[in-house]
């Protein structure tokens, strides 16, 4: 009974959190939602048994990807932040059109309902998804290491001022 | 144990909410946050079904999903950070240079 109510507890902030988020009309206040939206996010993982996944998402997620967001929105000069003005017929559109993707969805999936799960010792431990990880899925994990260097080069290529037009 | 039918419930509605930040948000920083979102949701429905098939995959996939949303963001930040400093807009509507 208790993991289901941490479940529902987390599942509904998680809900919450992201409806706020692209409701703000403020970006500084969508970070701080975009930061609760990932840290019910990781608690959900806690609870679905996802110790290691987890951990990555509060490192990751709330300590990475959330502070960078943090200090783009600090740096970018949003003093000339404009209200957003959409007619009403588009914005009905717009929302509709994944409302009734996700209502096609969830029609097909609950009609069918889902298999039962087999019964055994259910978590995924760490030492058997690390294996998974360092045997079967060897070579992603070497490709995202490039992947990863490529990124930290190219964003800093990209982002950097042009040397000698602009002297500071 | 949980029943899946939540689980996916809630990877759905996470999906489904950023996919409408995404459609309906102008400031280029909000869409890039609501992309977030539509990945997290996916990375909820990887872990229920792996947690549901009892299988490894689904976590490591949730990995690469997230080493890839790093590298996501760090390169959107930096298209952002050099096309708004010579045009000083962040506004998705005014950014169409590549208009025919």
């Amino acid at each position: 009974m208790i993991p289901q109510l941490v479940f529902g507890f987390f599942a509904a902030l998680t809900v919450l959190c992201s409806l706020l988020m692209i409701l703000q009309r403020d970006p500084m206040h969508c970070v701080l939602y975009l930061a609760f939206t990932v840290l019910a996010i990781a608690g959900v993982f806690f609870t679905l048994q996802a110790d290691f996944v987890g951990a990555i998402q509060l490192l990751v997620y709330a300590g990475g990807i959330v502070v960078l967001y943090l200090f783009v929105v600090i740096i970018i000069n949003l003093s000339q932040l404009q209200a957003e003005r959409r007619k009403f017929f588009p914005t009905l559109f717009l929302v509709a059109v994944p409302l009734l993707g996700l209502a096609e969805l969830g029609y097909l999936l609950f009609a069918r309902g889902f298999r039962h799960a087999p019964e055994g010792p259910a978590a995924v431990t760490l030492p058997r998804l690390a294996a998974e990880l360092l045997t079967t899925y060897l070579i992603p994990f070497e490709v995202s290491s490039i992947l990863l260097l490529a990124v930290l080069i190219g964003a800093i290529i990209i982002a950097r001022r042009e040397v000698g037009r602009d002297p500071h | 144990m949980i029943p899946i039918d939540a689980i996916v419930a809630l990877g759905c509605a996470v999906f489904a909410i950023g996919l409408i930040g995404v459609l309906v948000r102008k400031n280029v920083m909000v869409v890039l946050m609501s992309l977030e979102l539509l990945l997290n949701g996916v990375n909820i429905l990887l872990i229920g079904f792996g947690l549901h098939l009892q299988s490894a995959v689904g976590q490591i996939f949730v990995l690469f999903v997230i080493m890839m949303a790093v590298a996501e963001a760090a390169v959107g930040f930096a298209l952002i950070l050099a096309y708004c400093r010579h045009r000083e807009t962040y506004h998705l509507d005014e950014i169409n240079d590549l208009k025919g």
